[in-house]
């Protein structure tokens, strides 16, 4: 304790409220994005991720503000309209969902991009800062911005806490969740607008281009360990938070470095050093386990679940 | 010919900006062709995420490979490229097999992973690669002419000249296993039973896919290749069926975006690989609106010459049974233009202010009542319905029922002349 005192007072108050808010905002990036992955949204995150560069560039062209929090809102609307966009294509033309992805992440990227490059060269104030949206700058942040990111994460995450039961209920199982008389369609629509807020908050961490990280890679850690929501809930936002404080923390040590890569190369290596190591399910446990066991102890073993299972289904 | 393109300004033109702008252009024409080919593979294969997964991991592999002593836009940095790219997709094959991930999940950690390592390598190794983030992200289409090597004589940008062997290279790889492909690509299983390899095939259209893609990166960078790769085929297959056709179209509207992006980009002073894929995503969206048979309009416009029809039968009817019960009919919706368009095409006409079926009229609107009451007997016969509930049916399938149906339902009825409510079948008139 007296230690984390002297540690807190040696580094600079700014360089400590970015690192607590940058730190939310992975925990709640890992906590929402389970509902993400568990949706198989991953790469719809990625398209909204990638849209988001319109709406920060049009909010800082039409109001002329420079503010993280406008900027942000701007950003959140586009990837909304992105969202929107790539369901209207999925159902009203025969493009395949993952060229309707693919087309609505790159060519909202190209217009963000257009945009960008066509405000810097009419020289627009403000719009030369708007590239460390691209790959995440934390170095520039103000602790003003990190309340406000560290606070929007508060509230995102209390969201789910709230509604624990119906979002996991509509994650795992929305058709049985409409026809048990739940308002699914509301729910999953809730769950999309919060897995987007999450993308917008992260951007100022890790950039259009690498936030899907956040909100993909630690759910997918927790998925290595357990196999119940609430843990992996707990360790999903763990995972998050170490490693957007590893990334806040290396970036800060040199000017030039950007903070996306490394908070999502940390993630990785959690995810690398996962499975192979998670009980159950690691590689190592996997191997061993088949060299201890005949095979066909296993398959038993696996036939009295399954029997388990369906008694348990009938009861 | 020649004195007209001459005398439009073209020739001043080309002077005045110079080959400058000329090689840019060319550039990110052949750049695109050969995004567009492979592309179009990818997207009937529905590899499309691949592609984009390929497209971020290039990066670190290009830079391993300009650390390692290659030549920008040489041999050694395709060579690292395609090692990279094959890397991914062993990785997103590994997380999803392996570590039991969803497959979008690991996709989606596989190509960030590669990407943020890239962009690490290029920012600590800083000046002794020649390349920065930002140039990673959206290339740098309007340096090109400016690294030029010689070529007989000529002085051509070094990446024209790879993008124009790449492009060659594809073309002639998927001249040779233009069959198999094709096989490949619509169904997998019947390709590998008949003895094609399968895998091989795969393996070749990534390494193509990586190539056009290192090709495209130098000029548009790692996101909007993904654009130059899915979103001319995706609208190339939306207007034409055959898949030759569909490359064909989808290199015309590559080279059509390459074209009007950077002239847009050039006249706004933008970013040329932005408007690029702004251009294609213009494409793509007039595409799905004018595709002949499933587009937006095609599909609306459908929608209303059926409701229209429907009017018009509904109308008919209306008046049919009107005659037969010898009483006057409500006005159906829309009821003016109809009874006007009836009148022009014959089928009513205009009796002291009252509206009376011609002789051709009484035809069609006899065959209308009479799909609807057979349908309404057959009903009655074949499903337990109760008497009031036979008519919502009847009311929309008496559309639908053609010649042949009508025939076989009566057959099956036994030449029945009256329905459930104790109204006479009209007989058709052969």
């Amino acid at each position: 304790m007296i230690q984390l005192t002297v540690v807190a007072a040696l580094i600079p108050y700014n360089t400590f409220v970015v690192a607590a808010g940058v730190a939310a905002v992975g925990c709640a990036a890992g906590v929402i994005g389970t509902f993400g992955v568990l949706r198989k949204r991953a790469l719809v995150s990625d398209a909204a991720a990638h849209a988001t560069l319109v709406g920060v560039a049009l909010a800082l062209l039409l109001t002329g503000q420079r503010d993280l929090a406008v900027l942000l809102v701007g950003g959140l609307i586009s990837a909304m309209v992105a969202i929107v966009l790539l369901v209207l294509i999925r159902k009203f033309t025969r493009t395949r969902d993952d060229a309707a992805t693919a087309i609505v992440l790159s060519v909202s990227f190209g217009l963000g991009i257009t945009l960008i490059s066509g405000m810097v060269s009419r020289g627009i104030p403000g719009s030369g800062g708007l590239e460390r949206f691209l790959l995440g700058h934390t170095a520039s942040l103000t602790a003003y911005d990190a309340i406000l990111l560290g606070s929007v994460s508060a509230i995102s995450v209390l969201c789910i806490v709230v509604g624990l039961k119906e979002a996991t209920m509509v994650a795992f199982d929305p058709d049985f969740a409409t026809a048990a008389g739940w308002p699914a369609a509301t729910i999953d629509l809730i769950l999309v607008s919060l897995v987007a807020v999450m993308v917008v908050v992260g951007l100022p961490a890790a950039g259009a281009v690498l936030v899907t990280a956040l909100v993909v890679i630690p759910p997918a850690v927790a998925r290595q360990w357990t196999e119940r929501i609430v843990p992996m809930l707990v360790i999903a936002g763990s995972v998050g938070l170490m490693s957007a404080l590893l990334g806040v923390t290396i970036s800060s040590l040199a000017v030039q470095l950007p903070t996306g890569p490394i908070v999502v190369l940390a993630a990785t290596s959690f995810l690398i050093v996962s499975v192979f190591l998670a009980p159950c399910r690691g590689i190592i446990w996997r191997t061993r386990a088949t060299r201890l066991l005949p095979s066909d102890c296993l398959q038993g073993k696996n036939a009295e679940r399954s029997a388990c299972a369906a008694t348990e289904r009938k009861s | 010919m020649i004195t007209l393109i001459a005398d439009s300004g073209v020739t001043q033109w080309f002077e005045r900006v110079g080959p400058l702008h000329g090689w840019a252009i060319a550039t990110a024409v052949v750049v695109s062709a050969c995004c567009a080919v492979v592309g179009t593979l990818l997207v009937v294969r529905r590899m499309s995420l691949l592609g984009d997964a390929i497209s971020h991991a290039v990066l670190p592999g290009l830079v391993v490979a300009v650390l390692l002593g290659a030549q920008p836009g040489g041999l050694g940095v395709l060579l690292g490229a395609t090692v990279a790219a094959m890397s991914t997709v062993w990785f997103t094959q590994f997380l999803f097999r392996q570590a039991g991930l969803w497959e979008d999940a690991s996709v989606g950690v596989a190509f960030t992973t590669l990407f943020a390592a890239g962009v690490l390598l290029v920012t600590v190794s800083g000046s002794r690669v020649d390349l920065d983030p930002g140039c990673v992200l959206y290339g740098i289409l309007e340096l090109v002419p400016f690294d030029t090597m010689d070529l007989y004589g000529w002085d051509v940008p070094r990446a024209f000249v790879s993008a124009l062997s790449v492009l060659m290279l594809l073309v002639c790889g998927l001249w040779c296993t233009w069959r198999w492909q094709i096989f490949t690509a619509f169904d997998t299983d019947a390709a590998k039973a008949a003895g094609i390899p399968v895998g091989g095939v795969t393996l070749g259209l990534l390494i193509g896919v990586s190539l056009a893609t290192v090709t495209g990166f130098v000029a548009v960078g790692a996101i909007l290749v993904v654009a130059m790769l899915v979103v001319p085929a995706a609208a190339a297959e939306r207007l034409v069926h055959r898949l030759h056709h569909a490359i064909w179209l989808a290199v015309l509207l590559a080279v059509v975006g390459a074209v009007g992006g950077y002239l847009l980009a050039w006249r706004f002073g933008t970013s040329a690989a932005g408007m690029m894929a702004v251009v294609l995503g213009v494409e793509y969206i007039a595409a799905i609106l004018i595709a002949p048979d499933d587009g937006v309009v095609a599909q609306f416009i459908s929608k209303v010459f059926y409701l229209w029809r429907v009017q018009c039968e509904d109308r008919l009817a209306s008046l049919w049974r009107a005659e037969e019960a010898k009483q006057f009919v409500q006005e159906g919706s829309f009821a003016g233009f109809v009874n006007r368009w009836l009148c022009v095409s014959g089928q009513l006409r205009k009796e002291r202010n009252v509206f009376v079926l011609t002789p051709q009229g009484r035809v069609h609107a006899e065959l209308i009542v009479r799909s609807h009451r057979l349908w309404e007997t057959w009903l009655g016969k074949h499903v337990d319905l109760p008497v009031d509930h036979l008519h919502p049916p009847a009311e929309w399938i008496e559309h639908h029922l053609g010649e042949q149906v009508r025939k076989r339902i009566e057959d099956e009825l036994g030449n029945k002349d009256i329905d459930p409510h104790g109204s006479t079948i009209p007989r058709e008139k052969r």
